[in-house]
C-alpha cells in the first residue's frame, strides 16, 4: 500500500510537472518572440535554449506519465482519454518549440510596422495556450470548472484567427513594398505561431467531452 | 465413505467460487481497478476467515427449511444444487447459490414427503426481495455521499482513484468476508447434522467441527474463486451497467453491508433487545443484491446506461434456477435412492430439526483437516510472495525500459 502511495504522488507530481513544462514554454516563447522582434539576439538565443529544455523535459514527462498509468493501471477508465490530452498539450510545447526554431534559423525579416500586429498574434495565441493549463489542471481537481475556464481558450483562438486574418491581409494589400518571397514567409511564420492557439482549441474540445463524461 | 458423500458439497462450493465471488469483486474488476489476481487472492482469504468466523448463524435457517436427515440425501441435495449453479456458471449467467439450494432442499421435501416451513420460506423468498431492495437503497445513499464528498474536497483525480482502489480492496476484503459468513451455509449446511469431527487445537483458536466443516468448504469456494471466477467476473463488471470506480465501490460495499446484516446474529440480538424486528438469519442471494446496488445506482443516473436485456436473462434464470435445481434434486433422489440403495431421508412428520444420532468423531478425518490447514497456510504464504515477486519484477523491468529509452535519445 505504501508503495502504491508514493506512485500515486509520483504521478500527481510528474502531471502537475508537465503542465508547469507546458505553462513556462508559453512564457518563454512570448518573452523570446519580444526579444526577436526588439533585435536582442543574445537574450533571443537563450529563450531558445530553454523552449528546448522544457520540450525535451515535457516530453520525458509524458512517456513516464503514459508508462506509468498502464504499468500500475491508474485511472483505468480514463488512460486513454488522459494520455490523448497529455499528447494534445505535448503537441503545443511542440509547436512552440519549432516556431521559436524557426525564427532562430530563418530570421525572417519582420517589418517595424508589422510588430505590434505581431505582438497580439502571438500575445492572443500564448493567453488561449495559457488559459488552457487551468483548465486542464480543473479536470483533475474540479471538473465542473473546466467548462468555464475554457470560455477564454474559444475566445483567444478566435481572437487570433481574427487578427491572423487581418495582419495577412494588410501584408498582401498594404506592404506592396515587400517583394511576394518575403510576404509568404512572414505569413508562414504568422501562420505558425497561430498553431498555438488551434492546438489549444483542439485540446480544449477533449477536454470539455472529458470533463462531462467524468461528471455523469 | 463419508468424505465421498462430502464431495458434492466441495463442488458445490467450488461453483458458489466460480460464481459468487464474481458479485464481491466483479465490478472492481470489470472497472479495471483491482486486478483479477489481487481479487482472487483477497476474497480466498476472506470468505475463509468469514465462513469458519461467522458461518453459523445462516446455516440454522437452511435447516429448519428442510433437515436432511441421511448423508446420502445431503450428497444428492448438494450435488443437484451445485450441478444447476455449475451449468449457469458455463454460460456466464451470475446465478444464486441460495436459490439453488433453497430449490434443492424443497426437492428432498417433496420427495420425501416432509412439509415445508411456510415461516422459513417467506422468511428466505422475502430477503430474495428486501435484499436487492435494500441493496439499491444503500448503493443510492452511498453513491451520492461518495459524489458529495468528491466534489467539495477538490481531491486530485490519481489521488480519489488511489482511494477507490484501496477502499475496493478493503470492502471487496469485508464482502467476501460476509458473503462466506452468509453462504457456506448453502454449501455445507445441509452436511451439519451428518458430521462429527474431534475439535482442532490450533493453539490460537480451536476450531469446532461445524467449523472445520465449514473450513472444507471455505476451501472449495476458494479453489471455485482461483480456478473458475474470472469469466463472471468480467461479464458481472461490464454487462449490466458501465460501471465507474466509484460505482465500483459502491456496489461492493452495499452488497458487503446488505450480506452481512443478514448474517451478523449480534445485529440481531441487539435490534431484539432494542425492541426492534430482529433481522433474519438467511442467506441471500449475494447476485441479487448486488443487481439491486447496480440497479438503483443506474436509476440514480437516470437509467440510460442500463443494460436490461442482460437483466432479463440473469431474473429468468432466478426463477429457473431453484425450479432446476428442486426437479433435478426430486429424480437424483429417485435414482440414488431406488437404483443404488442409498438412504436418503425419511419423513419427519414436522418442520423441526432432527437432529441424528450422534456418530463418533473420525480421528482419520480430523488428521486430514489439520493437514488442509496447514497447506492452506503453505499456499497462502507462497501466493503472497509469488505475487510480491512478481510486481517488483514489473517494476524494475519498466525502469529499466525507461533508462534505456533516454539513453538511446540522448
Amino acid at each position: 500500500m505504501a508503495l502504491f502511495t508514493r506512485t500515486t504522488k509520483d504521478l500527481i507530481l510528474k502531471i502537475d510537472e508537465f503542465f508547469d513544462n507546458i505553462d513556462l514554454g508559453l512564457l518563454v516563447f512570448r518573452e523570446g518572440i519580444k526579444t526577436y522582434l526588439a533585435g536582442d539576439k543574445e537574450s533571443f538565443d537563450r529563450h531558445v535554449q530553454k523552449v528546448e529544455l522544457l520540450e525535451n523535459n515535457a516530453d520525458r514527462l509524458q512517456r513516464s506519465i503514459e508508462n506509468e498509468m498502464v504499468t500500475h493501471s491508474i485511472l483505468p477508465r480514463h488512460r486513454g482519454e488522459v494520455s490523448s490530452m497529455i499528447d494534445l498539450l505535448d503537441e503545443i510545447i511542440d509547436t512552440i518549440k519549432s516556431s521559436i526554431t524557426e525564427f532562430s534559423i530563418e530570421s525572417p525579416d519582420i517589418p517595424a510596422s508589422l510588430h505590434d500586429r505581431c505582438i497580439s498574434i502571438m500575445e492572443a495565441s500564448v493567453s488561449a495556450g495559457e488559459e488552457l493549463i487551468p483548465a486542464a489542471r480543473a479536470y483533475f481537481k474540479a471538473p465542473h470548472t473546466v467548462r468555464e475556464k475554457l470560455l477564454k481558450v474559444y475566445y483567444f483562438e478566435s481572437e487570433t484567427d481574427t487578427l491572423i486574418k487581418d495582419t495577412i491581409k494588410f501584408i498582401f494589400h498594404d506592404m506592396n513594398e515587400l517583394d511576394l518571397a518575403k510576404k509568404a514567409h512572414l505569413r508562414y511564420i504568422i501562420h505558425h505561431i497561430g498553431n498555438i492557439s488551434d492546438n489549444a482549441q483542439k485540446a480544449a474540445d477533449m477536454l470539455s467531452t472529458m470533463a462531462i463524461k467524468i461528471m455523469m | 465413505m463419508i468424505i465421498l458423500f462430502l464431495s458434492s458439497g466441495l463442488l458445490l462450493g467450488w461453483s458458489l467460487g466460480a460464481n459468487d465471488a464474481a458479485n464481491v469483486f466483479g465490478s472492481a474488476v470489470g472497472s479495471k481497478m483491482v486486478s483479477f489476481r489481487q481479487a482472487a487472492i483477497i476474497s480466498s482469504i476472506f470468505v475463509i476467515i468469514g465462513s469458519v468466523v461467522q458461518g453459523t448463524g445462516a446455516s440454522d435457517t437452511l435447516g429448519r427449511l428442510g433437515a436432511v436427515n441421511a448423508i446420502g440425501g445431503s450428497f444428492t441435495v448438494a450435488l443437484a444444487a451445485a450441478i444447476v449453479v455449475f451449468m449457469m456458471t458455463k454460460f456466464a449467467l451470475p446465478v444464486s447459490t441460495t436459490q439453488a439450494i433453497v430449490g434443492a432442499i424443497i426437492g428432498w421435501n417433496l420427495f420425501t414427503g416432509n412439509p415445508t416451513d411456510a415461516t422459513t420460506l417467506t422468511n428466505i423468498l422475502s430477503t430474495w426481495v428486501s435484499g436487492p431492495v435494500l441493496g439499491a437503497v444503500f448503493a443510492v445513499i452511498l453513491y451520492i455521499l461518495l459524489k458529495t464528498v468528491k466534489r467539495k474536497s477538490a481531491i486530485h483525480l490519481v489521488r480519489f482513484e488511489s482511494y477507490i482502489r484501496t477502499g475496493l480492496i478493503i470492502v471487496g476484503a469485508f464482502g467476501a468476508y460476509s458473503l462466506g459468513a452468509n453462504n457456506i451455509a448453502n454449501v455445507m449446511g445441509v452436511f451439519v447434522p451428518a458430521f462429527n469431527l474431534h475439535p482442532l487445537d490450533l493453539k490460537l483458536l480451536t476450531l469446532s467441527s461445524q467449523q472445520q466443516l465449514f473450513l472444507l468448504g471455505s476451501l472449495a469456494i476458494a479453489a471455485g474463486i482461483i480456478t473458475y471466477s474470472r469469466r463472471v467476473m468480467e461479464q458481472v463488471g461490464n454487462n449490466i451497467m458501465e460501471l465507474s470506480s466509484e460505482s465500483a465501490l459502491v456496489v461492493v460495499l452495499s452488497q458487503a453491508l446488505v450480506l452481512f446484516i443478514f448474517s451478523s446474529s449480534g445485529l440481531s440480538a441487539f435490534l431484539r433487545n432494542a425492541g426492534l424486528p430482529a433481522i433474519p438469519m438467511v442467506p441471500v442471494s449475494s447476485t441479487q443484491v448486488m443487481i439491486g446496488s447496480i440497479i438503483g445506482i443506474g436509476l440514480y443516473s437516470g437509467a440510460r446506461n442500463i443494460n436490461f436485456r442482460i437483466l432479463g436473462e440473469i431474473a429468468a434464470g432466478w426463477i429457473l434456477t431453484p425450479l432446476i435445481a428442486g426437479i433435478l434434486t426430486f429424480f437424483s433422489l429417485f435414482f440414488v435412492k431406488n437404483i443404488f440403495g442409498i438412504h436418503v431421508g425419511s419423513k419427519t412428520g414436522g418442520a423441526v430439526p432432527v437432529e441424528l444420532p450422534a456418530t463418533s468423531p473420525d480421528p482419520r478425518v480430523s488428521e486430514i483437516m489439520q493437514y488442509l490447514i496447514l497447506c492452506l497456510i503453505f499456499v497462502g504464504l507462497i501466493t503472497a510472495l509469488i505475487y510480491y515477486l512478481l510486481d517488483r519484477k514489473k517494476r524494475i523491468e519498466l525502469k529499466k525500459s525507461e533508462e534505456k529509452f533516454w539513453k538511446n535519445m540522448k
